[in-house]
């Protein structure tokens, strides 16, 4: 079953008098389930198109399925709530909220869901532990490594059982053993959640965490190469 | 909620140096416009206590003939227009449920005659019934020296305001009738002049009324001295005088010419031998130059009138019940007096008390526009911190709107902490506010200038609040809280999830 139907996808982006395509009619789809790689150049589009599978940008163009919705002609509010119960994000910057510590920042988006508050504190302690940041739970962000605050962000980004988890190049900001093991980690949980990852990356080294590897270039899907 | 209110809460406290400088402001926006309500309560109470209910009513009548309504401090030598029609403004006002008190009273200027000087001095006359003014005003001043004159006695009021006045100006210090120079009540440069200071118990006054050539000049028998309870600088130039005498003194129609029969020659003079004395008063034809009667070199008189409404007014004080709606009673009353055929028309008493009056709604209106400006000021610099502040967090906040916090969400965060800081700053700013107008009276700010002490409300500087103030500047800093992080939530709830991407 497809999670992820894109059919002619296009986006632009007007740069003063010129527009700047980013998206040049893409066409992809991912299935329920899979840990999927998009890699290729700065520049080659595949943040824009994570944003756009992820409901943070619009296309200009095509048309864009997630779980069988159509997202492309959606308002604000219905984006968002696809945003918080279909889609998790982790971020290269990590982005925690800097006020709350560990457990508040993971058990962040259950609390806008207005999940009752206990469900939310049990939730979030069981991937806190299943992330390896249990003694850190009580910790703010600034106190951790950037390894950490990732463990922090994938915990987060699965806390709501979203379909997919979207990773725009998560390991870009950590040393090469601590993005392993970040990738290791969400390959775990891709594993124990059965949840839809897909990664952006430009380091050859990731790749042979992906089952499927999706090369863009000039904002166009290259032939699919051979999964490691 | 509880999630909004923390993160809110842990922002001010990570943000410490801008959410002192929002608190700061609204700790003296909140004092300032808690002492600025404290003020103007102060003034308005003041003005009820002191001007309404001590000196002259609610609302003034005056006659229709009256160029100007302001009747209390006009000009030197303008003369107020007399009514004679009291009888039926009294059947009108008697019908009127709004109107609890009602008082008529004659007054005018008058020159004060001393044989010792070449140049006269000056006094307003307030021509009353003692008894019924003191029915109305029963506590705005303190007789310091002599006694209260009785029902219907010939008798002078002299304000120690004026007296020393008096006595800079021509010498003379007047005590009552059988009273004494009481030290202690004298002026410093009468103090001064002790030795040779000319004592006087009576004081000849000549009525001044414009187109009037026929007034008399009056010896009034000083009863007592006595002392306004508040703003006794302006108040002070008022002598009271019983209306019989002050008719006499003005060549008005008094009460005691209506209750006699009027002399053959005297009718002649007035040009009423052969008609209706009654209708004269009762008529609507009755005009101005109608009332004047002949010049009859009248001192005094130790005639005794049980009643003196029978004569001519200037003009009646009337005080309204509590609870009524001014303009509400004025309109009814000006609707009733015209009907009736009264020949006169309500005044409001700020109209009728000339610059005073004046002089409070400018002070009044002054104030409330600092209190708006501050207001401005305040929402105006809160605003512009709130909004740096959410632009320097867009990355943060568009990684809150990725993760699924709706717009409401990130509106509600920054109104949480612009009601926070609100709370916890503009609540002490109100608190301090209250400690300091409860504290101001006890210093007994006072001032020498009468324009002041009407800011004042009285004698001393006496800002008042009441709980219904309190829940105006509560309110009014409800106001600057919603309308200071209006724009703030806008601009946060704007911030897009591509904003936290864009600016990593």
């Amino acid at each position: 079953m497809n999670i992820i139907e894109i059919r002619d996808l296009k986006k632009d982006y007007p740069l003063g008098d010129t527009i700047v395509p980013a998206l040049r009619g893409v066409d992809l789809t991912v299935a329920a389930g899979d840990f999927m790689s998009i890699i290729g150049p700065s520049g080659s589009g595949k943040t824009t198109l994570l944003n756009v599978i992820g409901c943070i940008d619009l296309a200009t163009a095509g048309s864009v399925k997630v779980g069988g919705r159509e997202i492309t002609a959606l308002d604000d509010r219905q984006i968002t709530d696809i945003r918080l119960n279909k889609i998790g994000f982790i971020f290269q910057t990590f982005n925690l909220i800097p006020v709350l510590d560990v457990i508040e920042n993971v058990e962040f988006p259950l609390l806008l869901m207005k999940r009752p508050a206990a469900e939310a504190r049990r939730r979030a302690d069981k991937l806190i532990e299943e992330v390896g940041l249990k003694e850190y739970a009580a910790h703010r962000p600034s106190e951790l490594s950037g390894g950490q605050r990732q463990r922090v962000a994938i915990a987060r980004a699965l806390v709501t059982n979203p379909d997919i988890i979207l990773a725009d190049e998560p390991t870009a900001n950590l040393d090469s053993v601590t993005g392993a093991s970040i990738l290791e980690l969400m390959r775990r949980m891709n594993e124990i959640e059965k949840t839809t990852f897909i990664f952006s990356t430009h380091d050859a080294n990731v790749l042979k965490y992906a089952r499927r590897i999706v090369r863009i270039k000039d904002g166009l899907i290259e032939k699919e190469p051979v999964a490691a | 909620m509880k999630l909004l209110l923390t993160i809110a809460w842990r922002n001010i406290l990570r943000h410490k140096g801008k959410s002192l400088v929002i608190g700061i402001i609204l700790f003296t926006g909140a004092f300032l416009m808690t002492v600025g309500n404290g003020v103007i309560s102060g003034m308005a109470a003041g003005v009820e206590k002191n001007i309404i209910n001590g000196f002259m009513g609610d609302i003034v009548l005056v006659s229709d003939a009256q160029k100007s309504d302001n009747i209390l401090l006009n000009m030197m030598g303008s003369s107020i227009e007399p009514i004679n029609s009291y009888k039926k403004i009294k059947e009108v006002l008697a019908a009127q449920p709004y109107v609890r008190h009602y008082l008529p009273v004659g007054k005018n200027l008058a020159m004060v005659l001393d044989e010792n000087s070449d140049t006269p001095g000056f006094a307003y006359l307030i021509g009353v019934d003692f008894a019924e003014y003191r029915k109305m005003f029963p506590d705005n001043f303190t007789v310091i020296e002599g006694s209260y004159p009785a029902r219907g006695e010939r008798a002078l009021l002299f304000p120690d305001f004026a007296r020393g006045e008096f006595f800079n100006y021509y010498n003379i210090w007047f005590v009552p009738e059988g009273g004494r120079l009481v030290k202690e009540n004298l002026s410093k440069e009468a103090l001064a002049a002790i030795n040779t200071l000319q004592v006087s118990s009576s004081a000849v006054m000549l009525g001044m009324s414009s187109g009037i050539n026929t007034t008399s000049d009056i010896r009034f028998p000083v009863r007592g001295i006595i002392r306004y309870g508040a703003l006794n600088k302006i108040f002070g130039h008022f002598c009271l005088v019983d209306i019989e005498s002050y008719r006499e003194c003005l060549g008005y129609f008094t009460a005691a010419d209506m209750a006699a029969q009027v002399p053959k020659e005297e009718k002649q003079l007035l040009g009423l031998e052969g008609s209706d004395l009654d209708s004269l008063f009762g008529g609507d034809s009755m005009i101005v130059s109608g009332y004047k009667k002949a010049p009859l070199k009248i001192k005094a008189k130790k005639i005794v009138i049980s009643n003196t409404e029978d004569g001519t007014y200037n003009a009646v004080f009337i005080k309204l019940n509590p609870g009524v709606t001014y303009k509400d009673a004025l309109a009814k009353l000006n609707k009733a007096l015209s009907e009736a055929g009264t020949g006169v028309h309500a005044a409001p008493w700020s109209k009728a008390s000339g610059p005073m009056g004046s002089m409070a709604l400018i002070i009044k209106s002054a104030l409330f526009i600092f209190v708006t400006l501050l207001f401005c000021v305040a929402v105006i610099i809160i605003v512009n911190t709130l909004t740096m502040s959410a632009l320097e967090r867009a990355s943060e906040l568009g990684m809150m709107r990725a993760v699924g916090a709706h717009k409401t969400f990130i509106a509600g965060m920054f109104l949480g902490e612009t009601a926070i800081l609100s709370s916890v700053f503009g609540g002490g700013g109100i608190l301090a506010g209250i400690l300091a107008v409860r504290l101001i009276p006890l210093f007994r700010i006072t001032t020498a200038n009468d324009m002041l002490q009407i800011l004042y409300g009285g004698n001393y500087f006496n800002p008042l609040l009441s709980l219904s103030g309190v829940l105006l500047t509560v309110f009014q800093l409800l106001v600057v809280t919603v309308i200071a992080a209006l724009y703030p939530m806008r601009v946060a709830g704007n911030i897009t999830p591509l904003d936290a991407i864009s600016r990593d």
